[in-house]
């Protein structure tokens, strides 16, 4: 007993530690609503590429999931009694996430019972922003994936009816698995493909991604752990079928991969804290991202990645804590 | 008295007593039960025997007219290889004794669960005439679109030369199974346990139809 | 024995003050696995009231021959005789609804509810304390049940027993009847009754 009152007397003359939820700055300059800021103007490529390639189905998309999730946000808070803190921004960026993860033909419904799931199961009930363990946008996707599988899988993406050409044919991912027809690298990279209305362009991931890394909003580990870890497995596979670097390039830039790796993982909330442990939460997504490609049912797996890898987060900050100088 | 109650057997003696009123109850149960719980068991296999040889409207039509197949049931073991594999298959007649058809009963790897289904065959095996699932765990949504009239309509009236083929977008080959979107590998695992239960049993029903006409069973 | 609960008391603490499922939080295995339809849920809390009633009073009628170091192996030996009864006249009269429940109905040996009124009221109380507690808690169990299999039910196949109620537009949320529907049903539902007992209770959350 006197020890611990010891303690407690030390604690009080000491300086005093506020713990805040993250995401955690040491820079006063580097606010919430600074880092999500960045994120909106790094998200405009892949939101002009989506509209550009999507049109309407797009903009459908984005609107629904953004007032759905700045409701729900709103809903939620107000719930709790707590103070409604709509101005960071954050709400508008999982919305915008969310949006550009679903597939251009899902009614109305789908996006916003994933925008409510997303902010109501995915972060206030865990207590708000930085308290939450999973990325809501993709806890809300998964939800709806599930839910409403015949509407958010593989075949879902294509609608032959459909007036814009992209969504007339299969997806890449789904076609190279289900008939190995392989999509052209070039469309590839620059988004003329169907798919998730916001992964289709490897380009605009690309140049929202590097801004988002030298803005030092999002840490540059995570999406570099990412990426060589899928060289690597890919370049593997690629090899085993003698495919001389197309089933590489196909893997690299087909399905969500760019966009998971820059815009999903790298949420400050749910990822490591120290660069080391992001490094190691990088590699586990690309891992799990080509283990579900390459064995599953599933022709992408980039949103099943992230959920595992968010669970066993708190387990990489505890192996990679920072011992101080001089301690064994 | 005492020492008689210090004993395992002093103290133990009410576990023991109710272990063989218990145990008598439960036989008796069993005893009263067990015939109807077979009959169950045996009915939910029977009663789609015609309809799986004959089709839905046939098979209600010959109920109508207060007619049923003669139903026996055979076991069949087919060798592969280190392996035997065993098959419950079904002889069906008509009253007046002409052959109706054969019903294989056969089990497999789906995506969820095993998959357990009747496959109908005509007299001599030359024709798929149908199919039912008995018990399955796929995905509601998807995979449990197998037990579907629709889609199990497919396997109808198709030739036994061929073995099936799922396909994404059927062209009208031969024997071409159209599969069900988002769901091919429970597309497949049916269309798998079918080709490989017509394989099997096809030199089977032959033999057991040459034994029938000698009149030897 | 003047502070035991009496029978009404018994009864009606096992309603909501002492549900098994959203206050006790006992019974949590069938209450997930079997809540994805009515039927299917309807017939575990029978077959769980059966074996509750019959194993209480049978466990109360024998409470004073009980031993401290040997009523674990009574309780379960009368409990395990019970479910494989209810387990056989299910597959002799109700085959499909048999098939569907599978294991759990055998899993109800293992019910923590069943075995924990069996020590907390039938081996101190008399058989008729023991039935209507038995009772009050096999009510609960089951409003608890329907509940949850009413949301899933509702929310996943857009109807109740299987009959259709909403509109045929209604998107089945396919999510609901799988098991992941259970964890969050079951979440929400237990925050909803504990929010409503905190209120009422004049706290705050």
């Amino acid at each position: 007993m006197s020890k611990i009152s010891e303690i407690e007397g030390a604690g009080l003359e000491g300086p005093t530690l506020n713990v805040a939820p993250s995401p955690h700055v040491s820079d006063m300059t580097f606010t919430t609503k600074r880092m999500m800021t960045d994120v909106l103007i790094a998200l405009v490529p892949l939101v002009a590429m989506s509209v550009f390639v999507f049109r309407g189905y797009a903009v459908k998309q984005l609107v629904v999931c953004v007032v759905a999730c700045l409701a729900s946000e709103a809903l939620f808070v107000s719930m709790r009694g707590k103070k409604i803190t709509l101005t960071d921004c954050s709400a508008v960026v999982t919305g915008i996430i969310l949006a550009l993860s679903l597939p251009g033909t899902a009614p109305w419904y789908v996006g916003a019972l994933a925008s409510v799931v997303a902010m109501g199961i995915g972060k206030i009930i865990f207590g708000g922003l930085g308290m939450n363990i999973f990325n809501p946008a993709m806890v809300g996707r998964a939800f709806v994936m599930i839910a409403f599988a015949s509407l958010m899988g593989a075949g879902a993406y294509e609608n032959p009816a459909g007036v814009v050409d992209a969504i007339s044919q299969a997806t890449p991912l789904n076609a190279f698995k289900g008939s190995g027809i392989a999509t052209p690298v070039f469309d590839l990279f620059f988004g003329f493909t169907n798919g998730s209305i916001g992964e289709t362009s490897a380009l605009a991931a690309l140049i929202g991604g590097i801004f988002l890394c030298i803005r030092r909003t999002a840490s540059w580990e995570i999406p570099a752990g990412v990426l060589s870890c899928v060289v690597v497995l890919a370049g593997l596979a690629d090899f085993a079928a003698g495919a001389g670097g197309h089933v590489l390039l196909h893997h690299l830039f087909g399905g969500a991969l760019l966009f998971g790796a820059f815009f999903i993982a790298t949420d400050p909330v749910t990822s490591p804290l120290t660069p080391r442990g992001k490094f190691i939460f990088g590699v586990g997504v690309g891992a799990l991202v080509m283990i579900i490609r390459l064995f599953s049912g599933y022709p992408e797996g980039v949103m099943f990645a992230i959920l595992l890898m968010n669970a066993v987060t708190p387990l990489i900050n505890r192996w990679t804590i920072p011992h101080p100088m001089g301690d064994a | 008295m005492k020492a008689i109650l210090r004993t395992n057997l002093g103290q133990a003696w009410l576990v023991l007593l109710l272990a063989l009123i218990f145990g008598m109850s439960l036989a008796g149960v069993q005893a009263a039960l067990g015939p109807k719980i077979e009959e169950n068991k045996l009915k939910e296999t029977l009663e789609k025997v015609p309809v799986v040889i004959l089709g839905q409207q046939a098979a209600d039509e010959l109920t109508a007219k207060g007619e049923t197949l003669v139903i026996t049931p055979n076991t069949v073991a087919v060798e592969k290889g280190p392996v035997t594999k065993y098959y419950t298959l079904y002889k069906a007649d008509f009253k007046d004794g002409t052959p109706a058809g054969w019903v294989a009963k056969t089990k497999g790897q789906g995506y969820a669960d095993k998959i357990e289904l009747l496959v109908g065959m005509d007299a001599d095996a030359g024709k798929v005439t149908g199919l039912f699932i008995l018990d399955q765990k796929e995905t509601p949504g998807l995979g449990n679109k197998i037990v579907e009239d629709a889609w199990r309509a497919q396997y109808g009236n198709k030739d036994t030369a061929t073995p099936f083929k799922v396909v994404k977008l059927a062209t009208g080959g031969v024997n071409e199974i159209d599969a069900i979107s988002g769901a091919t590998i429970s597309s497949k695992a049916v269309t798998k346990l079918v080709n490989q239960a017509v394989s099997d049993l096809k030199p089977q029903v032959a033999q057991l139809k040459d034994s029938d006409g000698k009149g030897v069973q | 024995m003047a502070d035991q609960p009496t029978a009404t008391e018994r009864f009606l603490q096992g309603i909501l003050p002492e549900n098994p499922v959203y206050r006790q939080l006992l019974g949590l295995c069938p209450t997930l696995a079997v809540t994805n339809g009515m039927k299917p849920a309807i017939t575990m809390a029978c077959s769980v009231a059966f074996v509750l009633v019959c194993a209480n009073v049978v466990i109360s009628l024998l409470r004073n021959l009980l031993k401290p170091h040997l009523r674990i192996v009574i309780f379960t030996l009368t409990i395990a005789t019970f479910v494989t009864i209810a387990d056989r006249v299910l597959a002799a009269y109700l085959y499909q609804m048999s098939k569907t429940l599978g294991p759990y109905i055998p899993l109800i040996i293992v019910n923590c509810l069943i075995i924990c009124r069996c020590e907390v009221c039938a081996s101190k109380q008399g058989p008729f304390v023991a039935a209507s507690d038995a009772l009050g808690q096999s009510l609960g169990f089951g409003l608890a049940l329907a509940s949850i299999a009413a949301v899933r039910e509702l929310l996943g196949t857009g109807g109740l027993f299987g009959y259709q109620l909403l509109p045929a537009a209604w998107p089945d949320w396919v999510i609901m009847v799988l098991p992941p529907g259970a964890f969050i049903t079951l979440g929400l539902l237990l925050g909803l009754v504990n929010w409503y007992s905190a209120r009422k209770s004049g706290g705050s959350i």
